[in-house]
């Protein structure tokens, strides 16, 4: 709903800093980010900066966000081989 | 095995010469590749129309591409992550732009740049304005009004595009890019300017972000 869309671009308003770091110096950090938070520590405490700029950017987030599952299942079950994750595709 | 590889191992094997380094680079190579796939599986609604084998082609040529990323960028790897953690990074960007350009091709954005933030706006109140009050009606459009007003008075056509493109039709930031023949670091700046001047004027008005915030129903 569009309405939800105009709610989330405000609170991104509302959050907004004057200074915010950019999408690469978020790349730079975001395997950091990762590792840290796959530790069982709190990223956005170590990295406040990183969760700031991916509170914000959609594209960062959803790399982020594949980047952290991908590194938990390699974690507990380790990551299907090619030939499985070829299987998923229909 | 790749992931017995420790972080100085693959250092070590992906700048040593002969089989050694031969046996990293294909093992790496298989690690973005299932980085790829990974993220492919997850966003199969971007490849309709494609067949198994056309997606993991493209997979596959993300991997490569990845692979060449990775090796360009082996310097700046700085130990602070898993190499695998710090590597399948560059598959994940890689396969995000491919399948956001699969899943936008034919679209024109110049069409959906153009068109007028109003009816975002409109469709945006008429949607809230079932039971709300008279008077958080009013102050709704208060608000709207001197957002509408920092767009078209205050941002330059370009911002206007972007963020009529991100945020009125959703498109994804690598597709914008790739528009405007720009990068993301420059398509964020616009964005963050265009937030910063939009609160900036609100808090002028008298309205806090979080009073906006609750009189729309979000919670911040």
């Amino acid at each position: 709903m569009k309405s939800d869309r105009f709610e989330r671009w405000l609170q991104n308003i509302h959050h907004t800093r004057d200074e915010e770091i950019s999408c690469s110096e978020c790349f730079d950090s975001v395997s950091h980010f990762v590792e840290v938070e796959v530790s069982g520590e709190d990223p956005a405490i170590k990295l406040p900066q990183v969760r700031q700029h991916l509170d914000q950017c959609p594209a960062c987030r959803e790399e982020y966000e594949t980047l952290r599952d991908l590194r938990r299942l390699e974690e507990e079950d380790g990551i299907p081989s090619a030939d499985d994750l070829q299987d998923l595709i229909p | 095995m790749s992931s017995t590889r420790t972080n100085q191992e693959w250092l070590h094997d992906l700048n040593a010469s002969g089989a050694l380094q031969e046996a990293a680079i294909a093992d790496l190579r298989d690690l973005l590749l299932r980085a790829a796939l990974y993220f492919f599986s997850r966003n199969l609604g971007d490849f309709r129309g494609l067949s198994r084998e056309e997606i993991t082609q493209r997979a596959e040529d993300c991997a490569q591409d990845a692979l060449l990323a990775v090796l360009k960028h082996l310097p700046d790897f700085r130990g602070d992550s898993k190499f695998s953690t710090w590597a399948y990074k560059f598959a994940i960007n890689i396969a995000m732009m491919a399948a956001r350009r699969e899943r936008w091709k034919g679209v024109s954005l110049d069409e959906l740049a153009s068109s007028d933030e109003s009816s975002f706006f409109e469709w945006m109140m008429q949607d809230k304005s079932d039971g709300v009050a008279p008077e958080r009606f009013a102050m709704q459009g208060e608000i709207r009004g001197i957002i509408q007003d920092v767009i078209r008075n205050d941002l330059t056509d370009k911002q206007r595009r972007v963020l009529s493109l991100m945020i009125f039709n959703e498109v994804p930031m690598d597709e914008v890019v790739r528009h405007l023949g720009a990068n993301r670091n420059a398509i964020y700046k616009m964005l963050h300017d265009a937030r910063r001047k939009i609160k900036s004027s609100l808090q002028a008005r008298g309205f806090e972000v979080g009073e906006m915030l609750s009189l729309f129903g979000a919670s911040g």
